[in-house]
């Protein structure tokens, strides 16, 4: 297991508007099936972050390699291509409110089917039945068929979820998936994304708010702290002194259970 | 959407480069320019309106000016420099700017009186604007900065120059409104002779039963109309509106095509259907009325719609496209998928809208020939046919109510 | 007591059927008004006035138009092709939960949209209404693409426009003892526009408070009041300007400003009432709570905890409207209302093309420029 899955290098991100620097010479690297969880401030860079590794936001400076590809390289039509094998979940889940949870799973899809079809709505039975089993499998088949904006914010989440396991990716990035949820159904969504990390193999990228999930979902944590990498190590390593580093003095850490 | 709005902050500081061509290559002289050119602009405002009175009260003429022009320039540019260096002047308040020392301090009198000596040679031949800072505000000591209410105590606005100043253009141009418009002879009939509309309303209470069947079918035909016009409207703006999304249309070349759609259509909204139906009922022929009015209508809402429909695509939530995105789909997947659904409602509830106006602008469309309700209400009129008119009149007010309520109701459905 | 819930329940259904019905009596009743509509033009070709009019029917004609309808709709009902439930999304369907089998296959999906009833229905009469709206308002591609003569001529002489009467009168208009060129019309056509929109506004603001439910609705005498002052809006504003033009046209003067003010005033009022007061219903009720909890009268919670919430968004429906009175005064003219429509109408009727178009090229310019100013003031403002 020596080639790394993800290599981040030197990766620098400047808006410009308002000039702010996102990301600062950030690197680090990434092994197939790790689960990594992005902890820092508000405003650290953690969405950025994600969202350059499947360039989503272009990245100012800096390399990415994913599975030995060089990402930064590819054309626009290839980076299309290739994020088929990126998932992605949303702290605000960013489902099509008005159309089913099943168009909504469906839409993991598109990068598989030929453009007019789609646009015609319409999918190969093979990518229906998987839907349904990807449905089951987040538990909520008897949903299926009902306007998602009816579902309550976890139950949407794992729509979310579910739309990602369409793609049948081999990296999965979440950014803040339980923020907007309560303690309970955080857990619920952090063990449907563990199950898919251990289960399926699954690269996942994780950023989160609270340092108690991130100690009990990741098995590896890195910190950010105003676009740059400030820790990178074991959850154990994290102790009180790292904690005020990465969160300044004032902070006090919060469990949640 | 990150790629894009990303990419859209990029364009617009390109953009805003061209613009920065205009200007010379300075921020600095843009807004100094468009600082004195307020402020001349509104003390000649102010020097015309007051003239306007003045003559009209004194002479009973039209009249714009009691000096010679030249004297009016000279004197609102000496008044634009004395209210710039000495208050705060109406464009310092608009661009939310004040002048100040460099160590924030109030000016001194002689600071003021150096900017306002200078101003002359900074601001009136413009170039000297292009130096940072330029030859009256370096000289004096003072610099244009965002001005700030904290650690202050505000002034009642009375006793604010532009507080003043809006006060007196309120008033004079209300005076010289009234004395443009309403004579004597007017205002005196106004109040004695409401008996003359009394024809009018008496028809409201006893109506002319006899042409109900032929007033009904003119109805349906204006409501075709405004049907028609609001169908073929949408199809020719939906494609529009997304050529004249701002988010959508990047670079200098999108940003091209979104300036001259949105131009034609500002303009295009800024004459009114009735003279439109008067161009088309030349154009197609009297005969064919309700045509020349559909036309009338077609073209206004097209420009109406295509304004409605942009700023709402402007406005849609970047978090769909970026999870569309996400998963792989092409650019038409991501309109099919991320920014239809997002519009659908809100493009269905402007169409009601536009096509609740079109009613009532169809019934006024029809007086000028366009056809439907509105050719009968003139037609009558201009026979002096009263009972009728009242009759047909009753049924114009019976429809708009109608189609208002019916539009409204289905409206809250979709919201 | 178990029982009176599930009658209420009955009779709400009930109602919902009847609306249902009712909708689809009102489907059929268009049918057969199309269907009317094409007999005659093919068929009978009566006119009046170069219309057709479908609803001139023989004595025993309307009796058997509704029964039939009526039939047609009740036979609707019966067998379930019917528009008014699906609108009203009834449905008859038995409740039984879906096996994960028919889940898994899909049969949940149901038909296609253009294959169930209600899709089969609404093309049908969707292609109905195209085909009568074709015909309804003589659509005539042929004319569109062969504009007549005196449009050729037009389109040749209106560029480029004749400034000749921007600021010298143009003598055609002597008799009307005001030296009618287009820069004084036009400054008494915005002068139109700025006293309908301050009057309007002015009486309108006070009104509105009587206007609005959650201050009138305390008493039964407020709620009389609310009643009269909406019920007075929404009569008002469904009257057009331009119909209110031709009343006061009547009344003071044809052609005077006055008439044109007045029109615009009385609209005014009664839109701008309708907004305002409509803000203030959907106002916050946290300040207006705290006023009363300080111990607050009526007129001090008016104006320390309505007044403030509403008063941003007065200025912007005001400044909406002054766009619109600007507009509306340009045509105003043409039913007797004063103003640059004078001129516009003149030419128009004499065929005084170039000079028209420097009417309208001036219209366009300060209509424009006014929208432009209150677009930037509401973005300011709000
Ligand atoms: N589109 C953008 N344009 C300009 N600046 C941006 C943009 N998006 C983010 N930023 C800035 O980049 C910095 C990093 O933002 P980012 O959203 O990555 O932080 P974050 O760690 O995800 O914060 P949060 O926990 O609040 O989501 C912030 O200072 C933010 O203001
Ligand atoms: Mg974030």
């Amino acid at each position: 297991m020596a080639e790394p899955y993800l290599v981040v290098e030197h990766l620098t991100k400047v808006y410009e508007r308002g000039h702010v620097v996102a990301l600062k010479d950030v690197s680090f690297e990434v092994r197939k099936g790790e689960f990594l969880v992005i902890i820092g401030l508000s405003g650290s860079g953690k969405s950025t972050l994600l969202r350059c590794i499947n360039r989503l936001i272009e990245p100012t400076k800096g390399r990415i390699f994913i599975d030995g590809v060089e990402i930064t390289k590819l054309s626009p039509r290839q980076m299309r291509k290739f994020r088929r094998r990126i998932g992605m979940i949303f702290q605000h889940f960013n489902l099509i409110k008005r159309a089913t949870v099943m168009t909504n799973v469906l839409t993991g899809r598109l990068g598989y089917n030929p453009t007019w079809k789609t646009l015609l709505g319409i999918f190969p039975r093979s990518d229906r039945e998987l839907a349904l089993r990807n449905l089951e499998r987040v538990g909520l088949l008897e949903k299926a068929y009902v306007r998602a904006d009816e579902l309550s914010g976890g139950q949407q989440q794992r729509v979310g979820i579910a739309r990602a396991l369409m793609q049948e990716p081999e990296l999965l990035l979440a950014d803040e998936p339980v923020s907007a949820l309560d303690p309970a159904t955080s857990h619920s969504v952090m063990q449907y994304i563990e199950q898919m990390n251990q289960e399926d193999g699954v690269t996942v990228l994780a950023s989160l708010h609270f340092l108690s999930l991130a100690r009990r979902y990741g098995t590896r944590i890195i910190a950010l702290k105003d676009g740059e990498l400030v820790f990178d190590g074991a959850p154990e390593e994290i102790d009180d002194r790292k904690f005020k580093e990465i969160y300044g003095e004032e902070a006090e850490e919060v469990e949640i259970r | 959407m990150a790629t894009r709005g990303d990419r859209a902050a990029v364009d617009r500081s390109r953009w805003d480069r061209a613009l920065d061509f205009l200007y010379f290559g300075s921020k600095a002289l843009g807004k100094r320019l468009s600082l004195a050119l307020l402020d001349v602009g509104a003390v000649a405002v102010l020097w015309i309106l007051t003239s306007y009175v003045v003559i009209r009260v004194s002479t009973g003429e039209i009249g714009y000016t009691l000096l010679p022009w030249w004297l009016v320039a000279l004197g609102a540019v000496e008044a634009a420099a004395l209210w710039e260096s000495f208050g705060r002047s109406f464009g310092h308040r608009v661009a939310r700017l004040e002048l100040r020392r460099a160590d924030g301090g109030d000016p001194a009198l002689r600071q003021k009186l150096v900017h306002w000596l200078l101003w002359h040679v900074g601001v009136i031949p413009v170039l000297p604007l292009l130096l940072a800072p330029p030859p009256h505000e370096r000289a004096s000591g003072l610099t244009l900065r965002p001005f700030t209410m904290e650690g202050r105590i505000p002034r009642p606005w009375w006793r604010t120059s532009t507080g003043l100043y809006m006060a007196y253009l309120a008033l004079v141009s209300i005076v010289a409104a009234v004395s443009g418009t309403i004579t004597w002879e007017d205002l005196v009939r106004l109040f004695t002779n409401a008996g003359a509309t009394a024809k009018f309303w008496r028809s409201f209470l006893s109506p002319d039963t006899s042409i109900i069947l032929r007033t009904v079918q003119a109805l349906i035909v204006t409501v075709f109309m405004a049907m028609t016009a609001t169908a073929f409207a949408v199809l020719v703006a939906v494609p529009l509106s997304f050529l004249a999304a701002r988010n959508l249309m990047r670079g200098l070349i999108g940003r091209a095509i979104y300036t001259v759609i949105r131009g034609t259509m500002s303009i295009i909204r800024s004459i009114e259907p009735v003279v439109w139906a008067i161009f088309f009922l030349v154009w197609v022929r009297v005969e064919l009325a309700p045509f020349a009015g559909v036309l009338a209508l077609f073209v206004h809402s097209v420009s109406d719609l295509t304004k409605l429909y942009a700023e709402r695509l402007e406005s849609i939530d970047p978090g769909l496209i970026e999870a569309i995105t996400a998963t792989g789909a092409n650019r038409l997947q991501v309109l099919r998928y991320a920014v239809i659904p997002q519009i659908v409602n809100p493009y269905i509830s402007f169409t009601l809208y536009r096509w609740d106006i079109n009613i009532r602008m169809a019934t006024v469309v029809g007086v000028v020939g366009g056809g439907g309700i509105g050719q009968a209400l003139f037609f009558y009129l201009k026979g002096n046919l009263w009972t009728q008119a009242g009759t047909v009149m009753l049924f114009i007010i019976a429809l708009v109510w109608a189609i208002d309520y019916l539009s409204a109701r289905l409206r809250a459905k979709l919201a | 007591m178990a029982v009176k819930p599930s009658a209420a329940i009955d009779a709400a259904r009930l109602r919902r059927r009847l609306f249902a019905l009712f909708l689809d009596w009102l489907t059929w009743g268009y049918v057969a008004y199309a269907v009317m509509y094409f007999l005659q033009e093919y068929w009978w070709s009566r006119t009046l006035y170069g219309f057709y009019n479908p609803l001139t029917l023989p004595g025993w004609g309307w009796p058997a138009a509704v029964l039939g309808t009526l039939a047609m709709a009740a036979l609707c009902e019966l067998t379930g092709y019917s528009l008014g439930e699906r609108a009203l999304k009834l449905e008859r369907r038995e409740e039984r939960p879906l096996s994960r089998e028919e889940l898994l296959t899909g049969k949940a999906a149901g038909k296609p949209f253009w294959r169930t009833q209600w899709g089969v229905m609404s093309i049908l009469l969707l292609a109905l209404t195209v085909a009568l709206g074709w015909h309804v308002v003589k659509i005539s591609p042929e004319a569109l693409l062969n504009p007549s003569e005196r449009a050729r001529e037009m389109l040749g002489e209106i560029f480029p426009p004749d400034f000749r009467y921007f600021f010298t009168p143009d003598p055609a208009f002597e008799l009307r003892g005001f030296p009618y060129s287009i820069l004084n019309l036009m400054v008494v056509t915005v002068f139109m526009a700025l006293l309908a929109t301050v009057l309007g506004a002015a009486v309108a603001l006070p009104l509105s408070f009587f206007g609005a439910r959650n201050i009138m609705g305390v008493s039964p005498a407020g709620w009389f009041v609310y009643g009269i002052v909406r019920g007075f809006f929404n009569v008002f504003r469904s009257i057009e300007t331009m119909l209110w033009a031709v009343v006061f046209a009547i009344w003071i003067r044809w052609g005077s400003p006055l008439a044109g003010i007045m029109a615009l005033t009385v609209h005014t009022i009664a839109a701008l009432g309708k907004l305002y007061s409509e803000q203030v219903e959907g106002i916050d009720p946290g300040p207006v709570e705290a006023v009363v909890a300080a111990g607050g009268s009526r007129l001090e919670v008016i104006r320390y905890a309505v007044l403030p919430q509403v008063v941003p968004s007065f200025w912007a429906f005001t400044l909406y409207r002054w766009d619109i009175n600007v507009r509306m005064s340009t045509v105003i003219a043409l039913v007797g209302g004063g103003g640059i429509g004078d001129m516009l109408f003149y030419y128009k009727n004499e065929g005084e093309w170039a000079l028209l178009g420097a009417v309208m090229a001036t219209i366009v310019a300060v209509v424009w420029a006014m929208d432009y100013l209150s677009g930037r003031l509401r973005e300011r403002i709000v």
